[in-house]
């Protein structure tokens, strides 16, 4: 139907180019501009509508967009144009990971060891849980399931600020939601790089590559992270602070380390959380601490997300690997509840069950890792990181409510929720 | 449901409780954060400093002495809950500080604690009770009586403007310069019942005039009286509620010192009291002190004049000198009338920190370091 449309606009198209010489060629493709805005516009009302009609976080309908137009149902955004948009994907999550990583005070684990304790148990148990699942019961190979293990042990830092945030949360159940989020994504990095190195090892005898491409990972980030976090501290101590120009200079160093990491192939997410972190222990004088994100970091989430549900590969899809998908889940949340009930410091079993659940989500970032291992041995990773990528896309629409769940059970959202007014 | 008034409880003579409302802020950007039901919720604490306990909004906590003869027990139980609260807030990632108000939160933002008592006042007054997101410091002095401490409440009314004056701390609102030094009790002033008790004689007629009210419909409790100074039969006490949350807690030991020695100089020289008369100018002068602070000007409604606030506060420093030393407090007067000399109080100090910051979130930074001691400029050590 649409083809046949096209067809007579094309041939309508052509006819009219032998008289209007200005005429371009018949556009096969949308422009990037265009797409961009039309992904925008769908991704931000599937989420409203979702958020209005169900009081489900908007992200769900973000992703649904996404997923709905992507390559694997209705074709409308193609594999071609997701590249395209990828750079600004790539920059959303990458505000988001600078985000979190300023969020994360470790001073913090100094004043109150139980959190510590908590965040180790946490932390050692979803990656124990899970590579003995997916190498025990799914069958993968040692290392694709510390692969496995490694992309889906963090909980989802990009979905868990966006939630807290339209929820306008605040108390020590999202505190602590974040602070997990933010040091199991940290974790999680460590082990991804150190895996990075077992898949070159196991699969070629390369051990120049197992030894110098995690290092390049890790140092790169950091040396990435590292300037770009003293560039900004200099320069926005030159403007007042909380000003609108030194919004400008957080939002363009920012973007600066995401181009920089993507021409010398080192991840954005980590990098930019690294970033974060940095500019949040090192800024002794405060001079960007009060600084916030523009309100309009939501419009490219939207993109980010849109991207992300547009990257699952529902196409794959079987049941054996959706059961194994929830097997996976299952054990992840089975671990992450027990270490927090079991370890979470001084609150109220309940509240800490509560933590357990609003670390749940399982996202963007995952998605992005599975895919930088399975695209350094395609014919092999693409299959063996079907699991985890499996169970970021169920966790992609469930993570979001889950998280809500958690904040509100706690009685943590604001009276006056202004998540109706909009999304800015 | 209309409650009637306590019998009222016989105290000793002078005993002294003091009654400090914080501020709970977040050490990321020093807004005010809501946190104080999880931070009371796991706190391991025995009470020996006395209580600490929600106040009306999450982002508020109080803590309150044990009742004590001298004032030297009161700053002693007052650094022991300070200790109690700054590690507790610690491990909660939060920070506490004193200052009437928050220079720069949104009062929308706040959220009522749970509780029947203050789900009944937000229902009652709407956002008027999110707007009361504002930090008193309750000065308690034991009276033998209730016609006593009628007589003090009538008694201490003039000096109401030295209090509010030496306790100033709040002189910014929604991030401006309010021009006030206590923008603090504007906030209180919505309240249908706020201001000065009327010109009762003796306990009977307070019973009378509380009934009256109650009949009206107007007051259900006497904890609806937000009246400058009100008696508190429960205690058996007069109770002082003008006074701003100083930025530290040796001075509210302070200001306890000054209530403690004037009520016993009151005591002592029984001054014939024209009640009327003062009520008659109490607002102007309650304005004046919190609008200017030392640089008011008080009105005499016996000598039909105006006074500087500065004089008449050194003059009552003075006075006391006597009381003080047998009380055993002269040392805390001392810091009063230094901050008097120095021109030096808490709202001016916060002004300092802005002039030097141009940004309320380093100031209210300073504050949450100057109220756990750290760094303080002046008034941190305590008599010695």
């Amino acid at each position: 139907m649409l083809n046949e449309i096209l067809s007579s606009a094309r041939t309508a198209w052509e006819g009219l180019q032998e008289r209007l010489f200005f005429l371009p060629p018949f556009p096969d493709e949308l422009d990037s501009l265009a797409l961009f805005s039309m992904l925008l516009v769908v991704g931000l009302l599937v989420g409203e509508w979702l958020r209005a009609k169900l009081g489900w976080p908007k992200v769900i309908g973000y992703v649904l967009a996404g997923t709905l137009f992507g390559p694997s149902l209705l074709g409308w955004i193609s594999i071609e144009a997701l590249a395209q948009i990828r750079p600004m994907a790539d920059a959303a999550l990458g505000l988001l990971m600078l985000e979190i990583g300023r969020r994360l005070d470790l001073r913090w684990l100094g004043e109150n060891r139980d959190l510590l304790r908590a965040t180790l148990g946490e932390i050692t148990l979803s990656f124990t849980a899970i590579f003995l699942f997916a190498w025990g019961v799914v069958g993968l190979m040692a290392a694709w399931a510390a692969a496995a293990a490694a992309v889906t042990m963090a909980s989802a830092p990009a979905v868990v600020l966006l939630t807290v945030e339209e929820s306008n949360a605040q108390g020590q159940v999202s505190e602590r939601i974040i602070l997990h989020t933010a040091l199991s994504a940290a974790a999680s990095f460590v082990v991804f790089a150190v895996v990075v190195g077992v898949v070159h090892a196991q699969y070629s005898d390369d051990w120049l590559n197992a030894v110098a491409h995690p290092l390049w990972v890790v140092v790169g980030s950091v040396m990435i992270a590292w300037l770009m976090a003293l560039l900004a501290r200099l320069v926005a101590a030159l403007l007042p602070k909380r000003s609108l120009a030194q919004v400008f200079i957080l939002v363009a160093t920012a973007l600066l380390a995401v181009g920089t990491a993507r021409m010398l192939a080192v991840p954005v997410f980590l990098t930019l959380f690294l970033m974060g972190v940095i500019l949040s222990f090192s800024d002794q004088e405060r001079t960007l601490s009060y600084t916030n994100l523009p309100e309009g970091h939501w419009l490219l989430a939207i993109i980010l997300f849109v991207v992300v549900g547009a990257s699952l590969p529902w196409q794959d899809f079987t049941w054996l690997i959706g059961l194994q998908a929830i097997g996976l889940l299952i054990v992840r949340a089975v671990a992450k509840v027990a270490a927090l009930a079991w370890a979470g410091g001084d609150l109220g079993v309940a509240r800490r069950v509560l933590v357990g659940i609003g670390i749940q989500p399982l996202s963007a970032t995952a998605v992005f890792m599975a895919y930088e291992i399975a695209g350094l041995y395609p014919e092999i990773g693409r299959s063996s990181l079907s699991l985890p990528l499996f169970a970021a896309a169920i966790m992609e629409l469930a993570g979001p409510a889950l998280c809500r769940f958690a904040v509100v059970r706690a009685g943590e959202t604001a009276a006056t929720d202004n998540s109706k007014e909009g999304v800015a | 449901m209309s409650q009637p008034i306590a019998e009222f409880k016989q105290s000793q003579p002078l005993t002294l409780g003091v009654e400090l409302e914080l501020q709970l802020v977040s050490v990321r950007d020093f807004d005010l954060t809501r946190g104080a039901t999880d931070l009371l919720g796991s706190m391991d604490y025995d009470g020996r400093f006395g209580e600490i306990k929600l106040e009306i909004t999450e982002s508020m906590i109080e803590v309150s002495t044990l009742p004590r003869t001298f004032v030297d027990g009161i700053a002693a139980d007052l650094v022991g809950l300070r200790q109690a609260l700054v590690s507790q807030c610690a491990r909660n990632h939060i920070a506490v500080c004193g200052g009437g108000t928050h220079p720069f939160h949104r009062w929308a933002e706040r959220r009522i604690c749970p509780g029947d008592r203050f789900d009944e006042i937000y229902h009652r007054y709407g956002y008027l009770a999110k707007q009361f997101t504002v930090f008193g410091q309750h000065i308690h002095v034991g009276c033998t009586s209730g016609d006593e401490a009628i007589w003090m409440t009538q008694a201490l009314g003039p000096y109401v403007p030295i209090f509010i004056a030496l306790s100033a701390s709040s002189p910014f609102v929604d991030g401006e310069d309010t021009l006030f030094q206590s923008a603090r009790l504007n906030a209180v002033s919505a309240f249908p019942l706020s201001g000065q008790c009327p010109a009762l004689r003796d306990w009977a007629e307070f019973i009378e005039h509380f009934s009256f009210l109650q009949a009206c419909g107007i007051a259900r409790s006497i904890k609806d009286l937000y009246w400058d100074i009100r008696p508190k039969p429960e205690f058996g006490t007069v109770e002082i509620r003008v006074c701003d949350t100083p930025l530290t807690v040796e001075r509210a030991a302070a200001l306890a010192a000054l209530a403690q020695s004037l009520v016993r100089h009151l005591l002592r020289t029984r001054p014939a009291l024209d009640t009327q008369r003062h009520l008659y100018v109490a607002r102007y002068n309650k304005f004046q002190a919190c609008r200017y602070g030392f640089d008011g000007q008080i009105s005499d409604p016996i000598g039909l004049r105006q006074v500087p606030l500065r004089q008449i506060a050194r003059e009552l420093l003075a006075v006391l000198i006597e009381d003080a030393h047998e009380l055993g407090c002269s040392a805390w007067l001392q810091l009063l009338d230094a901050s008097l000399a120095g021109e030096i109080s808490d709202a001016s100090w916060l002004r300092g920190r802005q002039a030097i910051h141009r940004n309320l979130n380093d100031v209210v930074r300073e504050a949450t370091m100057r109220f756990r001691n750290k760094r303080s400029m002046h008034l941190a050590e305590g008599p010695r």
